[in-house]
């Protein structure tokens, strides 16, 4: 896996977010490729997870172009809301992020990556070196996630997980809904 | 990325809701609806549409059925309200909502006590704004990310509840966009004037 080290002479960086401007980078960059380009609606885009998790941000020289949210749990570190900035595509920039969420998983002392994927992209997150939690095909619709997996240490690979579907697919339950950045009119 | 997005689409009648961006929440809203716009869909580069101004101007947002659907920020100049920054996103377009928005924006300059609004219009969009009663400022064409622009004004009637120098004090300290309702100021005027101030402590050395 190549990655591009300058684009257009610019170089390609990553950094954690460490600064409130550097959220508001993450988070625009995210409104602009999820809201933007593929409508989702923002109470689904940021739904209540945003600060309880690392940000993960990729520039071209000064400009934020990517960006990777990483939620912590015991037993693994959940990469999720990958975004990569349309016309910055094709230099492997979303690898990068990916790299670097493995990174600083394994200063953490953490052994597994977890992600969902949806099936469309699970070609793209195996090329990263990914699998399939669980190895068979389920009964797939063309919106059901796959759950993928990772070692963060690729020389100690992961043993093989047991585990239903149904069950790692399980969602996080909303942390309190009352407390969403919503509008004011419910409904 | 698929999502089941129904729930999130605009309803028949649609409820929209539109205030003063007053939470940090809000503001954040405001800045990804923006984002989704501007540098999702006119491929704007960041540190353009986050052009240094975002703390020093007010910002609207628009609630179609409690989702944030449209923005608009406003800055304040001596003889002028500035709109810019208006966005309404994908799916609630069509519904004539950033009409809505521009009423709003207007109304509240003129409460403020504004007599002039002024936009950098794309060109494109002249003949929707020339119906609210836009005209140009002068010919100047002029262009920044990408686009072309006209200067263009319209003037705002003196209203007789703008605020003004002699205005009640406890009316300038409530929310601007709810100056008819009591403020949080004004309920905190039942508590006596004790003129509490912490004592000047010297820092510790080590």
């Amino acid at each position: 896996m190549t990655t591009a080290q300058s684009i257009d002479g610019e170089a390609v960086t990553t950094k954690l977010a460490m600064r409130m401007e550097d959220s508001m980078q993450a988070f625009a960059v995210r409104a602009a490729c999820f809201i933007g380009g593929l409508d989702v609606p923002f109470s689904e885009e940021f739904d209540g997870h945003d600060f309880g998790a690392t940000h993960v941000l990729a520039y071209v020289g000064e400009e934020p172009v990517g960006t990777v949210r990483v939620r912590w749990f015991q037993s693994f570190a959940m990469p999720e809301r990958l975004a990569v900035i349309q016309r910055y595509r094709g230099h492997n920039i979303g690898a990068l992020l990916l790299e670097r969420c493995r990174a600083l998983a394994a200063s953490r002392g953490c052994n597994m990556l977890y992600a969902q994927a949806l099936p469309a992209d699970v070609k793209y997150w195996e090329k990263q070196g990914w699998r399939r939690l669980v190895a068979e095909e389920g009964s797939a619709g063309d919106k059901r996630i796959v759950a993928m997996v990772k070692a963060v240490d690729p020389s100690k690979p992961l043993p093989e997980v047991e585990a239903p579907e149904a069950v790692v697919l399980r969602r996080e339950p909303q942390l309190d809904s009352t407390g969403m950045p919503r509008g004011t009119v419910s409904n | 990325m698929a999502v089941d997005s129904s729930a999130a689409m605009p309803t028949r009648d649609p409820v929209v809701t539109i205030k003063l961006a007053s939470t940090s929440d809000e503001l954040l809203q405001c800045f990804a609806l923006r984002a989704a716009v501007f540098m999702g869909e006119q491929a704007c580069p960041y540190w353009e549409e986050f052009d240094g101004n975002d703390y020093a101007a007010s910002h609207i947002i628009m609630y179609v059925d409690g989702e944030p659907a449209g923005s608009m920020r406003l800055r304040w100049f001596q003889s002028f309200c500035k709109l810019e920054r208006c966005v309404v996103l994908r799916r609630y377009r069509g519904l004539g909502i950033h009409h809505e928005i521009n009423a709003w924006a207007k109304r509240f300059a003129q409460r403020k006590g504004y007599t002039k609004a002024y936009v950098h219009l794309q060109k494109r969009h002249m003949p929707m704004m020339e119906k609210e009663g836009f005209r140009r400022v002068d010919d100047r064409t002029f262009k920044f990310s990408d686009h072309e622009y006209y200067a263009v004004y319209c003037d705002l009637d003196k209203v007789d509840e703008a605020i003004r120098l002699d205005s009640d004090p406890m009316v300038v300290n409530r929310p601007e966009d709810r100056l008819d309702e009591e403020g949080i100021l004004e309920k905190s005027a039942a508590r006596p004037a004790t003129n509490p101030h912490a004592p000047h402590v010297e820092r510790l050395r080590n």
